[in-house]
């Protein structure tokens, strides 16, 4: 007969390593592929060395072991409010408290498991070479990420309708303010979705990154970071075809509210002027031009991002077709960047989004999803 | 004669090469209605349409002068809607639709307020709709389609999901805004009490068309 921590292990530790391969693959390559293996003990007792010698470097990996803390809380509170699991309130609720608490630590430390095993190994590195204080660290850090956790379980348990991202701030924000319809879909993404904003991100941020890189080469060409631009651009595709979805399935309700086309169109530029903020702090710090260079590459960028969420405002614009009608947009807006005519090219940009998002808006629908 | 509250002129709508309403003509007094008809009939694509939620062939038109193709920002003012099976986005609160409702539609918030106690609204109106049961959330919908100052409010299936307590609040509220010049449209499956509500008509979706009675 299985005991309730082995049933449990099934639904938090294997459920967690299976759904995690790819992060554990990329993760161990990192750590054990990209060093000839004779010389692996050797670089990571150099590489403890280094982090224990340096309490800057120490920071750094004290962060990457929180940041899985948190990645590890996450699941575990996840797995709660999925679909189908809503059997774990009634039945932790029904073991008693110490029982539980040994419950919760033994779940914790198994996926927490990767980083208590590298810092066991770090701290005896650490006490054979004398590293006495950054080992105390090391120890209070990794006790401390296995207590917190279980205070943050129990509570989710008691508190079923307390989602992640409500705790008491959110609440408090809740009583004392209300969501502009501007910051709706930031919200969806930031709340439901936050993977998938933070690698678009990232990846923009990774363009930008190579552009700027590549600019430093060379002589400083305002051409060429709109280039990169364009680039970032086109990765926030995906998040556009999020949009179009989010607005079908939640946001019915806004068309029945007596508000004029124009400032559902500001709402709309204002989505994507906000969501190309990271881009534009990015920007502004790298970029070796003045402030109306700055404005033109600003401003090719929301009008290109707008343009492109007004073309899905044609319903029978799918995925493949967007795609197809962005790429040749950009080439078209390239070609104008290059000849130097970026702000006839925003004008054109700015209205052909407007002329189809006034004719479109009102009558959108969209297509019935078909049987497969 | 009573003056004309909704008039819809050549409505036709389709999904995809489908027809599904075909209207020639149709005219309602100020009132209470009963919006009829079976399953797939229609009935909740044509409270869509006259709220101007889905985009149609032909015209309505509000109070004789407020037409949907010329004036869609005034028509929306004068015309609410409360969806069967409402659907919100997970992280707003009650109180974020609220405010947004009062904002663009306007109307007196003391007397939504006082709707909102009634139903038992206030206690959870600061929560995520993720956290609503079915019930509370047909609540949150109805007490939108009292916002504002609506000449017409079409409540589709409003006495499904709902307790009996906010049932009562419900019939109250149809009652008093109906003597006030506001006009329903209510689909139900569900018989609607004659003790509770005195039906001015009954319309019956069917073969694309709605017909009076």
């Amino acid at each position: 007969m299985r005991t309730t921590i082995q049933i449990l292990q099934k639904i938090f530790t294997q459920r967690f390593y299976i759904q995690n391969t790819g992060f554990f693959l990329v993760l161990f390559y990192l750590l054990f592929g990209v060093v000839d293996g004779g010389n692996l003990i050797s670089y990571h007792t150099s590489l403890m060395l280094g982090f224990l010698g340096s309490y800057t470097f120490l920071l750094i990996v004290l962060l990457l072991w929180g940041l899985y803390a948190l990645k590890c809380v996450g699941f575990i509170l996840k797995t709660f409010q999925t679909p189908g699991y809503d059997f774990l309130y009634p039945t932790m609720g029904s073991i008693p408290k110490a029982t539980r608490g040994r419950i919760w630590l033994l779940l914790h430390m198994a996926i927490y498991m990767p980083v208590l095993v590298y810092a066991g190994i770090a701290l005896g590195v650490a006490v054979t070479h004398g590293f006495y204080l950054p080992a105390v660290i090391i120890v209070v850090f990794n006790v401390a990420m296995c207590i917190w956790p279980l205070l943050v379980y129990e509570r989710k348990l008691n508190h079923p309708d307390v989602l992640f991202f409500t705790g008491h701030l959110q609440r408090w924000l809740n009583r004392h303010f209300t969501k502009p319809p501007l910051l709706f879909f930031l919200y969806e993404l930031f709340t439901n979705y936050p993977r998938r904003i933070f690698s678009v991100k990232l990846f923009s941020a990774g363009v930008l990154w190579l552009t700027f890189f590549l600019l430093g080469q060379m002589e400083f060409d305002l051409r060429g970071l709109q280039l990169g631009i364009i680039l970032s651009v086109l990765l926030h595709m995906q998040l556009m075809l999020h949009h179009r979805s989010f607005d079908d399935s939640y946001l019915n309700f806004v068309q029945q509210l007596p508000v004029p086309l124009w400032k559902h169109y500001l709402r709309v530029m204002g989505i994507y002027f906000l969501l190309f903020v990271p881009e534009m702090v990015m920007i502004t710090i790298n970029a070796k031009t003045s402030l109306p260079g700055l404005l033109t590459c600003f401003a090719v960028a929301v009008s290109l991002l707008v343009l492109f969420r007004c073309l899905l405002y044609f319903s029978k614009v799918d995925a493949e077709i967007h795609l197809r009608y962005v790429l040749i947009i950009s080439f078209v807006v390239l070609f104008m960047i290059l000849g130097k005519y970026e702000w006839p090219a925003v004008l054109l940009l700015q209205t052909a989004s407007a002329i189809i998002f006034l004719a479109k808006y009102r009558t959108y629908e969209p297509l019935p999803k078909m049987e497969s | 004669m009573s003056e004309t509250v909704i008039a819809l002129h050549a409505v036709k709508k389709s999904y995809q090469d489908t027809p599904v309403l075909d209207i020639a003509s149709l005219a309602l007094i100020p009132g209470i209605y009963w919006l009829q008809g079976e399953n797939g009939a229609g009935k909740t694509t044509c409270m869509k349409v006259m709220a101007g939620l889905i985009p149609f062939k032909g015209e309505i038109v509000l109070n004789g002068n407020v037409s949907s193709r010329q004036h869609p920002v005034q028509f929306r003012r004068l015309i609410n809607y409360a969806e069967a099976e409402p659907l919100y986005p997970s992280f707003l609160t009650g109180r974020d639709l609220l405010e947004l409702y009062l904002n663009t539609k306007g109307g007196d918030r003391e007397q939504i307020r006082a709707i909102s106690e009634k139903l038992g609204i206030d206690v959870f109106v600061n929560n995520p709709v993720s956290s609503y049961s079915s019930g509370m959330l047909k609540k949150l919908s109805l007490l939108l389609a009292f916002t504002g100052n609506p000449v017409l409010i079409l409540l589709d299936e409003p006495l499904i999901t709902i307790d009996v307590q906010a049932l009562r609040v419900l019939y109250d509220l149809i009652r008093s805004y109906s003597a006030k010049g506001v006009t329903f449209c209510i689909t139900s499956h569900q018989p609607i009490d004659p003790a509770e509500l005195t039906l001015t008509g009954t319309l019956k979706v069917a073969h694309k068309n709605i017909t009076l009675n």
